[in-house]
């Protein structure tokens, strides 16, 4: 458990760092977009919120594979807590864009596509919870979880690809088509420096998480020994 | 492989004498879509050419709630009376008993396409009689049929039950949805679409993607 | 034929209830197991069916390990637990043909029609399994458990349901299905019934087979007794440990 403490810990310090490092180079580094103006500066913690966004799904998609195979509680806590971040930065996406979007074209909410897209998969993290809230026995909890968090998963690209079908008013940043942003250089090194703070961040709220729900379930386990009948004692082998 | 296929078939041929039988799944959807079409005839005050280019989606969301029902139901029989573990000593492979309930599913969706449409047409005095438009609903309630049973069959297993199903169910179809109504609406409305042949394919992809997977997982959903 | 279970654990997190168990059973035996309410013998006839996966141990079939994901295996196997397992809609006749085709077996309607006569229910009008009365329902579940030919039988609590006339027939059943070289292990508490037919008693408590009992001549007062004193020498213990 000690080495452990050891990497969360270095993991944290360096997400805290990286953040703040992050969050000076978008006030002070990043020059003012031409088109939008300040309003645009969110886009970078808003992209690299979407893109934590994903990597959780996915993670806990791979999670939940690995449970399948393994059978080991340790994915199963894995992939809670990768669900948990995965909401909770897929909202701050979304909150963040709302706050982008509102200046710009003048409305809170569109029926737009990518903002479909990305909403669709907050309801799938909160069925995921209300999936597991809903069930006590803990190796069933963990094989539902693994595999609604692959379905899940396996339904993105698809919806995706359904919104790309639609035709999208979303500023499109890469890619084909016209490009409603302008990013110069300066712009596209706080972008990435931006996705890495986000995506260490979320390595080390992972690994938080995980072992706050080990203790959690340890805690429980001993509360349960405690309480159940003290009369078994270990048999010796025959 | 025959034997699997023969096993599927027996295991559908007993949902449908059960479901002849009593009749109570296919009629309670059957209430719920007509039912539902009167309350949207009063929320929705629609000019017949509005009311003609939405009667795709129209038709598709009441297939999807009314389609709950049955969804919630399939597995009913075999938690109540713990044949889930009968089976699972009987057949020769675990996902037999998926692949019939999806099927079973899946003809429920047909006859309820079957009385609903000719219901609307004449409501609205739209006919919907058309062929592709009827294979399009058919390759949507492929997927939702796929998608549903594997989430009926860990739904029922829960506190929450029926409760969940929507919650857990409605997120996935999103492709679904889209595709169906959009090039349902090329065929029915007047609006032009384009991309049909892409809607099309896309919905292809999502039943076959989603009837693999299913089959993949569910052997994990029974056993303990 | 041995069915043998050898130190089997079982565990649901920190709650344990099997722990080292074990178990032989040979063809033409029937075993009765014995325990108090809880004390893990519809989990030991669960774990033995392949329904449930064991914390640790393993169940062997003449030496070699049984593979429960074969459908081979599993249908060697006749399972009755405290669930029907019976379509309420479909008539008797119609659940039994639905499971000899899913078993793959080769029985003809006529064949099953003699199953059933074979369980009491002969005279029975082709109506729904929902109109079945409970002993009814009981006698065609033990009609579906043998319709496969099972050369194990487990079964759980079998006589629930059953009056003075249906647990005879299932006492002359259980004769011949000994006399065919089956393997029968049976939770009951029924030892009124079960004396009658038990190769010997295995009393399972606190997660072992505690105490193997033949079914020598023994009255039912002596088998009582028997019983009593395995069960309750936990309370021993709790006397002699406290201060």
């Amino acid at each position: 458990m000690l080495s452990e403490n050891k990497t969360i810990t270095i993991l944290s310090v360096l997400a805290a760092i990286l953040f703040v490092f992050a969050f000076f180079m978008v006030i002070f580094y990043a020059p003012i977009e031409v088109n939008m103006g300040l309003v645009q500066k969110v886009f970078y913690f808003h992209m690299s919120a979407a893109w934590v966004g994903m990597l959780a799904f996915l993670m806990a998609a791979v999670f939940g594979i690995l449970y399948l195979v393994h059978k080991d509680l340790k994915w199963d806590r894995l992939i809670a807590s990768s669900v948990e971040i995965g909401l909770l930065f897929t909202v701050i996406c979304i909150l963040s864009g709302m706050i982008w979007a509102r200046p710009i074209w003048n409305t809170w909410w569109t029926w737009d596509p990518r903002l479909t897209t990305v909403t669709i998969m907050a309801f799938t993290y909160i069925a995921f919870i209300l999936l597991r809230r809903s069930m006590d026995e803990p190796s069933k909890r963990a094989q539902f979880s693994a595999i609604y968090a692959i379905i899940g998963f396996v339904t993105v690209p698809l919806t995706f690809f359904s919104a790309r079908l639609l035709r999208t008013i979303h500023p499109v940043i890469f890619g084909s088509g016209e490009v409603d942003m302008n990013l110069n250089q300066p712009m596209l090194t706080t972008m990435f420096i931006s996705l890495g703070a986000f995506t260490v961040m979320y390595v080390a709220l992972l690994l938080q998480r995980a072992r706050l729900m080990q203790a959690e379930e340890t805690l429980m386990q001993l509360r349960l020994q405690t309480e159940s009948d003290a009369d078994w004692e270990d048999q010796a082998d025959a | 492989m025959r034997t699997w296929l023969s096993t599927a078939w027996v295991l559908v041929w007993k949902d449908l004498v059960q479901e002849w039988r009593s009749r109570d799944v296919l009629t309670s959807m059957f209430a719920f879509a007509v039912l539902s079409l009167f309350i949207f005839n009063y929320a929705l005050e629609l000019s017949p050419i509005d009311r003609a280019e939405i009667a795709p989606g129209l038709i598709w969301v009441v297939m999807v709630f009314a389609g709950t029902l049955g969804l919630n139901r399939s597995f009913a029989a075999e938690q109540d009376q713990g044949s889930f573990e009968g089976l699972m000593m009987a057949v020769p492979e675990l996902s037999v008993i998926y692949l019939a309930k999806m099927i079973t599913n899946l003809l429920m969706m047909f006859g309820l396409a079957i009385l609903v449409i000719p219901i609307y047409s004449l409501l609205y005095n739209q006919s919907l009689f058309d062929l592709r438009f009827f294979g399009i609903l058919m390759l949507g309630a492929w997927g939702y049929s796929a998608a549903g049973t594997l989430i009926s069959s860990m739904t029922v297993q829960t506190r929450m039950r029926d409760l969940l199903l929507p919650v857990l169910l409605f997120p996935l179809l999103l492709p679904v949805n889209m595709a169906v109504v959009k090039s349902g609406s090329a065929i029915i409305a007047v609006s032009a679409v384009p991309e049909f042949q892409s809607w099309i394919n896309l919905l292809l992809v999502y039943d076959v993607i989603m009837t693999v997977v299913s089959i993949m997982v569910f052997e994990y959903v029974i056993r303990e | 034929m041995k069915f043998e279970a050898k130190k089997l654990c079982k565990a649901y997190g920190v709650q344990r209830v099997l722990q080292n168990l074990d178990i032989s059973l040979q063809s033409g035996e029937l075993v009765c197991l014995l325990g108090p309410n809880g004390a893990g013998k519809s989990t030991l006839i669960r774990l033995l069916s392949g329904l449930l996966k064991p914390t640790a141990g393993e169940i062997t079939i003449d030496g070699s390990l049984a593979d429960f994901s074969e459908a081979e295996v599993r249908r060697r196997i006749g399972l009755i637990l405290h669930q029907t397992f019976l379509y309420e809609q479909l008539t008797g006749l119609e659940n039994l043909q639905l499971y000899a085709r899913l078993y793959g077996t080769r029985l003809t309607e006529s064949d099953l029609k003699q199953l059933m006569v074979r369980v009491g229910l002969g005279k029975v009008r082709p109506v729904p399994v929902r109109s079945y009365s409970r002993g009814m329902k009981q006698r065609l579940t033990i009609a579906r458990a043998l319709l496969n030919e099972p050369q194990i039988l487990l079964l759980d609590e079998p006589y629930t349901g059953l009056d003075q006339q249906g647990s005879t027939m299932l006492n002359q059943l259980l004769i011949e299905e000994k006399e065919q070289q089956r393997i029968i292990l049976i939770t009951t508490h029924e030892l009124s019934f079960i004396r009658q037919v038990a190769s010997r008693f295995d009393i399972l408590h606190r997660g072992k087979i505690a105490e193997s009992i033949p079914n020598a001549d023994m009255s039912l007062d002596e088998l009582q007794e028997r019983y009593n004193i395995v069960v309750n020498n936990r309370v021993k213990i709790q006397a002699e440990a406290a201060p």
